[in-house]
């Protein structure tokens, strides 16, 4: 029995080993890439060398940023996280509360989709950025950023709610009326069980596009920094080290905060399987 | 006896605080006055005048003609224009790529020869400018103020605002090169460029960046440079890049005008074919620009002085200052019909930037920190 309990955890370790060789690989040719481009623009004078600095020089400038206070904005790295986050945060509180509700209206009800439908389908392709120039007058400095992150989080959401609640297989509802369910205990029961794994989906797309509005979000509005405002000063001075800098910091809170989402949606489906 | 021993102790703990507190409260009024800090934060200039409007921020401080433009629509007032805050301070300048001065252009002519001819019918554009300011009477003015009509889109009240508070001038004489030092001092202490920069760009003190990427040479040859029958250029127009409705570089589009030349456009007049490297009508900031320059979209353009500092610094990119292009022309916008006159008042107050590289910031945070305050980005 220890053998075989070994043997699985070995299997499982050499698997897993894989996996991580695999993505420090693909990580190391990256960086590898990049850094031969970034010599090929600089060995041969190309006028725009100075935008793409050496890999070296970019992880420099992340340290600095952690650790030096912009001199201008009185803030490290570790605020402008802080103010992005809170964006996230309220933008990803506000989407989930509506787009869930209204995605399961939407599912349910035919004169709901069609109610809905077309609105969702009109505003769902419209960039965040569109609507900078009205949200910086209309909703100001604190609810702006947030409203364009909202933006980006909210379709993903519904859509996928809504396509959640319609994937339900019709027999499974048959099955559930002939034993005598009622609506709720249908819907409570059958209907969001099945949905939750596309909302899950729904969220952590959702999450990816609200950081991909970050920057846009943040030209709207930056109260105590942001990682977009940061990104979008640097760019203007041009300290392209620095907006480099700010762009991995992005990408690394995209993946943790789609990793907790990840994290609860295993927790969640093994709880629902009980 | 215990309960009246507490009320007792209550008693004289009440008094205790009560005097103490009046004892603050009285000497409290010998002591300065508390200071707080003026707020900033960023937002494009377009968008300034409606954040202004709709209450989101309390002022801007912004170009010509966004200032004037607030205050005809009596959205605002002008706290300070920037000629009080640092006088005769630099704006926008003419630059010039390097790849293009060492290009080959045909015809025995390459893009120093062209630049050298261009600076010079950016000069007389400029006393052109200057003499019909002068004669508000003449019909020289009235074609001016119908030009920068043309360029910036705005009214003729806003175009007329903008032309006094602002400056045109090409010369860069001790008071250009003071400013131009002062600002990338600030640059350099503040972080926006860093110092290593310096060194990496092949100068060895900041007077030495100063030095060499201001050229002169095109400004002392001007009085040799003469008219042209033919265009010397033929083939290879000047891409020129300036920024969209920018007044300060009003320049550049009054001299692609034919009647100013006299049948011919100035430009022409000097022999330089000109077309607009922009297919939108013009750029909408100074680093954007600045990255067309970096990808060889643009010859020679007019921009701030702030951003092609920076952008040649940090990023390299082969470039040189040639001529300046306006003097002054900012200001500090507050909101109409508010109680607030003077530096001071913006305590609390959110004014809103450009970003924290432009020459508008310096000059604000120059106000706050010479009125005896603190800017702060806001939280």
């Amino acid at each position: 029995m220890p053998n075989v309990l070994l043997r699985d955890v070995a299997k499982r370790l050499s698997e897993n080993w894989r996996q991580y060789v695999l993505a420090a690989v693909s990580i190391v040719a990256f960086v590898l890439a990049w850094q031969l481009y970034s010599w090929y623009l600089h060995a041969n004078h190309v006028g725009y060398a100075g935008y793409v600095p050496y890999p070296l020089d970019v992880a420099h400038a992340l340290r600095m940023s952690f650790v030096v206070k912009d001199p201008n904005t009185g803030l490290a790295m570790w605020d402008h996280i802080v103010a992005s986050l809170e964006r996230i945060f309220y933008g990803f509180a506000i989407a989930a509360g509506t787009a869930l509700p209204l995605g399961l209206l939407m599912g349910t009800s035919r004169t709901g989709r069609a109610l809905g439908m077309p609105i969702a389908e009109l505003f769902r392709p419209i960039p965040p950025l569109a609507w900078i120039p009205i949200f910086i007058v209309i909703l100001g400095s604190f609810g702006g950023p947030i409203a364009i992150v909202f933006l980006g989080i909210f379709f993903p959401i519904l859509l996928n709610v809504m396509l959640g609640v319609r994937s339900v297989d019709q027999s499974l509802i048959d099955a559930a009326r002939t034993l005598g369910s009622s609506r709720g205990q249908l819907f409570g029961k059958v209907v969001l069980p099945f949905t939750v794994p596309y909302l899950m989906t729904g969220i952590k797309v959702g999450l990816g596009i609200g950081w991909m509005c970050i920057v846009a979000a943040e030209m709207v509005g930056n109260y105590g920094g942001g990682v977009g405002f940061f990104i979008k000063d640097k760019a203007d001075v041009s300290a392209f080290d620095f907006m480099y800098a700010g762009m991995i910091v992005i990408g690394i809170l995209g993946v943790l905060t789609t990793g907790v989402a990840s994290l609860f949606e295993r927790r969640l489906s093994r709880w629902m399987g009980k | 006896m215990q309960k009246k021993m507490i009320y007792a102790l209550v008693v004289v703990a009440v008094v205790v605080v009560a005097s103490v507190a009046a004892m603050y409260v009285l000497t409290k009024p010998n002591e300065p006055k508390q200071k707080y800090p003026v707020y900033f934060q960023t937002m494009g200039v377009t968008s300034m005048e409606g954040s202004l409007a709709s209450g989101g921020i309390d002022g801007f401080i912004a170009w010509e003609p966004f200032g004037s433009s607030a205050i005809i629509d009596n959205v605002g007032t002008a706290l300070e224009w920037s000629g009080s805050i640092m006088p005769d301070h630099p704006c926008c300048v003419v630059v010039a790529s390097t790849d293009f001065l060492a290009k080959d252009l045909g015809g025995g002519v390459n893009g120093s020869v062209i630049t050298q001819q261009f600076v010079k019918a950016h000069a007389m554009t400029t006393l052109w400018m200057n003499d019909a300011l002068a004669h508000k009477d003449g019909a020289n003015y009235t074609l001016l103020v119908d030009l920068a009509m043309q360029f910036t889109s705005k009214s003729k009240a806003v175009v007329e605002s903008s032309f006094e508070h602002l400056k045109y001038g090409y010369l860069m004489d001790d008071n250009y090169f003071d400013g131009v030092t002062n600002f990338t001092d600030t640059f350099i202490n503040t972080g926006v460029i860093s110092a290593d920069k310096l060194a990496l760009g092949g100068y060895s003190s900041i007077t030495d960046f100063i030095d060499k990427y201001n050229d002169r040479t095109y400004l002392d040859a001007l009085s040799s440079v003469q008219p042209s029958d033919t265009i010397l250029n033929p083939n290879n127009a000047v891409r020129l890049g300036f920024l969209k409705s920018d007044i300060h570089e009003l320049a550049q589009f009054v001299a692609q005008n034919k009647t100013v030349g006299g049948a011919k456009s100035m430009f022409e007049r000097y022999g330089v074919k000109v077309t607009n490297a922009s297919s939108v009508g013009g750029y909408s900031s100074g680093p954007e620009e600045m990255g067309k320059f970096a990808a060889g979209e643009v010859d020679i353009g007019y921009l701030g002085c702030a951003p092609a500092i920076q952008n040649h610094l940090n990023a390299q990119v082969h470039t040189v200052i040639v001529a300046q292009a306006n003097i002054e022309g900012s200001a500090i916008i507050v909101k109409a019909g508010t109680d607030m006159h003077s530096i001071d008042d913006l305590q609390n107050k959110t004014i809103a930037v450009p970003s924290t590289g432009s020459i508008q910031f310096v000059l604000l945070k120059k106000a706050v920190v010479d009125a005896g305050l603190e800017l702060q980005l806001k939280t």
